[in-house]
């Protein structure tokens, strides 16, 4: 496991922390931010490269603050692999080998099973000859995570190792990832911006926002239930609306001008901050929409294609944005300047207090 | 790219590259050239002028080998540490590219000479800096320093100490790292600051003069004959230690300079 309790790092003048963070054993932990939020440094000051102003760093149990790098046991990957590009393939996963137990160190040769298993693990069996300049970022990604697994970490730690693939590469990677991981029952820590790619390997995420941990939970938990306003901006709930809790009802937030949304739960403060993701807005033609608790009637004010889906903004007059399959969008007919409904369905609705 | 005409720019860097090249070998062609062959011929044939070529060839390798063990880890540091006083260093260790070198040996003489202070220390030891192998080696070694150190901080500068972090989470120590990544990575640029500066050294002669007239060194003894002979006694010598000198250079090269282009990619 990796624990960090009161971790403070501090770089240029930019300070992360003070963070506590537990990573437990076997789990797959990803630090999810944007860039420059600090998500390296603190990988780095779990590694021990970097050094930190104040609080320690457990893994296993072991606080292991004061220790070199070399001594904590820790498998460090970064985005472009670094492989050393002196050694071939086979010398770059054989540069870190220790034997079971993580005592002695073997030759290429004396550990050539274990090498030659993770090797098969990693996809890279036969690259064993090749130099790094000539392999492709994947490649390179695959063979890091093999040299870091063969020196037997205790905990794996990786930087942003998918953000400098392509697409198709990057998927596979994922799949040796998540197989890799379990396989080896490690305990991993992820650092990157990549929502999809947390998502789609977390168990745990924890969300660092200007050098600042706002959040930890399951996946779906932080998506759905974002706990401040940075936190849904960075996950991508481009509806965050100011509102105050209706007189009549106090499950209603009233928005500007007047429109009423109904959530689940009742509003616990007077003032509050709705937060609704784009693909829990419903779009309807004008007078389709079906009884609901909550049916805006808008205008369509812009429409912005993004991958297989297109991005509606809707005045309410309370300027809204839904994601919708391109499919529906031109099912609708939808064009800038014609009137819509909108629904939201009350679990979608997510409030914020506001102070 | 084939067929096409070479841009005017480029055409411009070609001429202004042939004029300095022109620059520096019309010397050193016509001093190769007034030599003529038979005269080096006897040149080499004479005692004095091989003794005074060898000489100078070991002292100047001496001169970087003791450099390289105590300025390669200064180079490092400078690379990889920021601390207070860094920009104080590097301003010390340029400090003889600037420094007239007669004035260098005239320092030198007054620290390590007889009476200097470091002179009387190191005496005991059976160390003298005048008119001695030491005090040439002292003079080249002050004198070129600052190529190998700044060449080598280049270069160490140029590998992404990223590489250095994974290898100390894979087991290595801080030296370890250095021995097995840092080094084989940036060991051309180090060895091209050490040939800059065995150069530099074979070449010296203000600060050799002052501090060891004898043993003579090529360029003492090619200014001695010049003094005593006239330019035509001086020429032999002089163009036997620039011919040494080039071919070594252009062996290196040959041998540095393909992998280092190759590297320039993968190492920055």
């Amino acid at each position: 496991m990796i624990g960090l309790r009161g971790l403070e790092v501090e770089a240029g003048g930019f300070v992360v922390g003070p963070l506590d963070l537990d990573v437990t054993a076997g789990e797959y932990g990803v630090l999810l931010g944007p860039s420059g939020a600090g998500k390296t440094l603190v990988l780095e000051a779990v590694a021990g490269v970097r050094r930190i102003r104040a609080g320690r760093v457990l893994i296993d149990g072991d606080d292991v603050t004061s220790l070199a790098p070399e001594r904590r046991r820790v498998g460090l990957v970064f985005q472009d692999g670094l492989l050393f590009p002196h050694l071939d393939v086979a010398h770059n996963v054989a540069y870190g080998a220790r034997r079971r137990g993580g005592v002695g160190r073997p030759t290429l040769g004396s550990d050539a099973g274990r090498l030659a298993e993770l090797a098969e693990k990693a996809g890279i069996t036969r690259l064993l000859n090749r130099k790094p300049a000539t392999l492709s970022g994947g490649e390179r990604q695959r063979v890091a995570l093999a040299r870091a697994l063969a020196a037997r970490p205790r905990v794996l730690l990786l930087d942003e190792p998918l953000s400098a693939v392509d697409a198709e590469a990057r998927e596979e990677l994922q799949d040796v990832l998540r197989r890799v991981s379990r396989a080896e029952r490690l305990t991993v820590l992820h650092v990157t911006h990549d929502r999809a790619e947390a998502f789609a390997l977390a168990d745990r995420c924890a969300l660092l926002v200007g050098g600042a941990l706002r959040q930890t939970g399951a996946p779906c938990e932080v998506l759905r239930r974002p706990a401040d306003e940075a936190v849904a901006r960075f996950l991508g709930a481009r509806n965050i609306l100011a509102a105050t809790r209706a007189d009549d009802d106090a499950r209603v937030a009233v928005l500007s001008a007047g429109v009423r949304l109904r959530a689940a739960e009742p509003l616990s403060s007077a003032l509050a901050t709705v937060v609704v993701r784009p693909e829990n807005v419903q779009v309807w033609r004008a007078g389709d929409a079906p009884p609901a608790a909550s049916v805006l009637h808008g205008r369509v004010v812009r429409l912005a294609l993004q991958g297989g889906h297109v991005l509606i903004s809707v005045d309410t007059p309370a300027r809204f944005e839904a994601l919708v399959p391109e499919r529906v969008a031109e099912r609708l007919g939808l064009t800038v300047g014609a009137g819509v409904d909108i629904t939201v369905e009350p679990e979608a609705v997510h409030v914020l207090p506001r102070r | 790219m084939r067929g096409r005409r070479p841009s005017l720019f480029a055409a411009l860097c070609a001429v202004a590259g042939a004029v300095l090249v022109a620059f520096v070998l019309l010397p050193a062609a016509s001093m190769v050239v007034g030599a003529g062959a038979g005269l080096l011929g006897d040149a080499l044939r004479q005692d004095d002028v091989r003794r005074s070529l060898w000489l100078t060839l070991v002292a100047a390798l001496i001169a970087t080998a003791a450099a390289f063990v105590v300025g390669v880890p200064l180079a490092y540091l400078l690379a990889r540490r920021d601390f207070a006083g860094k920009r104080l260093v590097e301003g010390v260790i340029d400090l003889p590219i600037v420094f007239p070198h007669t004035a260098a040996g005239i320092a030198l003489l007054t620290v390590y000479g007889s009476e200097g202070f470091m002179g009387r220390l190191l005496a005991p030891l059976g160390l003298r800096f005048t008119e001695t192998v030491a005090g040439i080696v002292l003079a080249m070694l002050f004198v070129s320093l600052p190529f190998l150190v700044d060449t080598a901080r280049e270069a160490f500068a140029l590998v992404d100490e990223r590489y250095e972090k994974v290898a100390r989470t894979l087991g290595s120590s801080p030296g370890g790292a250095f021995a097995r990544v840092t080094f084989p990575l940036a060991w051309r640029g180090v060895f091209a600051g050490a040939v800059l500066m065995w150069g530099r050294g074979i070449s010296e002669f203000g600060a050799v003069v002052i501090l060891a007239y004898n043993p003579k060194v090529i360029s003492v003894l090619t200014f001695e004959r010049f003094e005593g002979f006239g330019l035509r006694a001086a020429q032999p010598p002089a163009v036997l230690i620039v011919i040494v000198a080039f071919v070594v250079f252009v062996v290196l090269r040959t041998v540095l300079l393909p992998r280092r282009r190759r590297s320039r990619k993968g190492v920055a």
